[in-house]
Formats: C-alpha cells, structure tokens, sequence
C-alpha cells in the first residue's frame, strides 16, 4: 500500500481549516485514505477522526491509500498539505516502498 | 444540505456561521436563529422558522436536499419544538434536529455537507462531536 510520511510544521498543528480542506480532498477520491500518528489512526474522510487525532506541531504523521486512485489521491493531498506539513522521506524512496495499483 | 444555528446569543450564532463558513467554504449554506427579535439574549420560535424555511429554500443552486438544526441550550429546544409545529409536513420531513453540541457539531457537519453529504451522514458527522478528543495527547 501507497505511503507517505509527513511531519507537522504548522506551528499551531493541524488545526481546523487545514484538517477540513483534507477531509475534503481525500473525499474526492475513491481510494480508502488513512492517517496515521503513533499508534492512532483516522479515516482520512472523516473530520471528527483527523481532528481527534490532535495532531501537534512537530508530529510525524504517516498518510496510506489502498484503492485505484491511491497514488493520485497522496500525490493531491501532500500538494494541499504543503503548507502545514513536509515531507520526511525523500518522495522517490517513499514511492518505491509502495506497491503500485493492480 | 443547509444548516441552522439556534443559539441564545446573537453574536455567538453569527461569530459561528463565520467560523463554519471559514472552515468548511462558502458553498454550505448556514442560516442563524440568535438572541430575540429585539436584540436580547433569547431564542424566538418566529426567527427559527424563519431560519429553517431560509436554509429549505437553499441557495444559487436550488433547494436543499435536508436542513440540520443545531441549537445551544435549554429552552432553545422548546422555542425549536413550536417552530417545528409551525412547519408543513413536507418541510418537516427535510428536517432533523442535532443532539450535537453546537460549535463542534456545526463544524463537522458543514464540513460533511460540503462533500455533497445526505441530511442523514450529515447527522452522523455532526454526532461524532460528542466523542471526539479535543486536547492533544502527549
């Protein structure tokens, strides 16, 4: 499964608006979006589950997807994530690590 | 869907529909029941079915599918419960009434009804706000 690995640099973590336009992105794809910080995880289409994780400046958060659109759906939300959070693998290695859609 | 705000206050019902509207885009559209028609702190049967009818009708885009109520406290519910009697059955039955709390509820709901949510997912999403943890885990 597609994987990125992102670390939180909004210093007022990922509040409200950036959580909600995630919400909404990744519910534009049909891929199942998952969240991930520690050993907590959130469906990545549900705004009650990505705020419950009250992600802090400075996590690591790790986003998968599993569908036909995973690639294309990590790819939109790191580019909409961009101004909140950064990358921590290089993209080229992450993307090795994933499998690619069948 | 639309949504509606039935709070004592109308600064705080106005200050949310901002908030709401900030967070979840402009294109859900959040009707506001707040304070008495004379300005005081109070709710107003007259002004809520006013604020239901005005989420029914919808916006540019036509009428709304469903209209989430979301009401703050105590005798909001009763002012709510005439204003509900005032409706025709056909707007009743585009209605349902949150148990949500208002600011948390109104957030994930109009978050869920800008994804193009029905009245009844919508409902869902407003309900997790009861459940869902505010403070970071250290």
């Amino acid at each position: 499964m597609p994987e990125i690995h992102l670390l939180v640099i909004d210093p007022t973590g990922l509040h409200a608006r950036p959580a909600a336009k995630f919400v909404q992105l990744a519910s534009r794809f049909a891929s199942r979006i998952v969240i991930r910080h520690a050993d907590r995880e959130a469906d990545a289409k549900s705004l009650s589950g990505v705020l419950g994780l009250t992600l802090r400046p400075s996590t690591e958060i790790t986003v998968s997807a599993e569908g036909p659109d995973a690639l294309a759906a990590l790819e939109a939300l790191k580019e909409e994530l961009t101004p909140y959070v950064t990358p921590l693998i290089p993209e080229s290695v992450q993307l090795v690590k994933g499998e690619l859609p069948a | 869907m639309s949504l509606v705000l039935i709070s004592h206050s109308r600064l705080l019902g106005e200050g949310l529909r901002d908030m709401v509207s900030q967070v979840a885009g402009p294109e859900v559209q959040v009707a506001v029941a707040a304070g008495t028609e004379d300005g005081r702190l109070g709710t107003s049967a007259p002004l809520i079915v006013g604020a239901i009818r005005t989420a029914l009708a919808g916006g540019p885009a036509g009428a709304a599918d469903g209209v989430l109520v979301l009401l703050d406290l105590g005798s909001a519910a009763l002012s709510l419960e005439i204003a509900l009697e005032d409706l025709t059955q056909l707007e009743r039955s585009r209605v349902r009434v949150s148990e949500a709390p208002l600011v948390e509820g109104a957030v994930l709901a109009a978050v869920q009804a800008s994804l193009g949510a029905t009245l009844e997912a919508t409902y869902e999403a407003a309900a997790d706000a009861a459940t869902m943890s505010k403070l970071p885990r250290a």
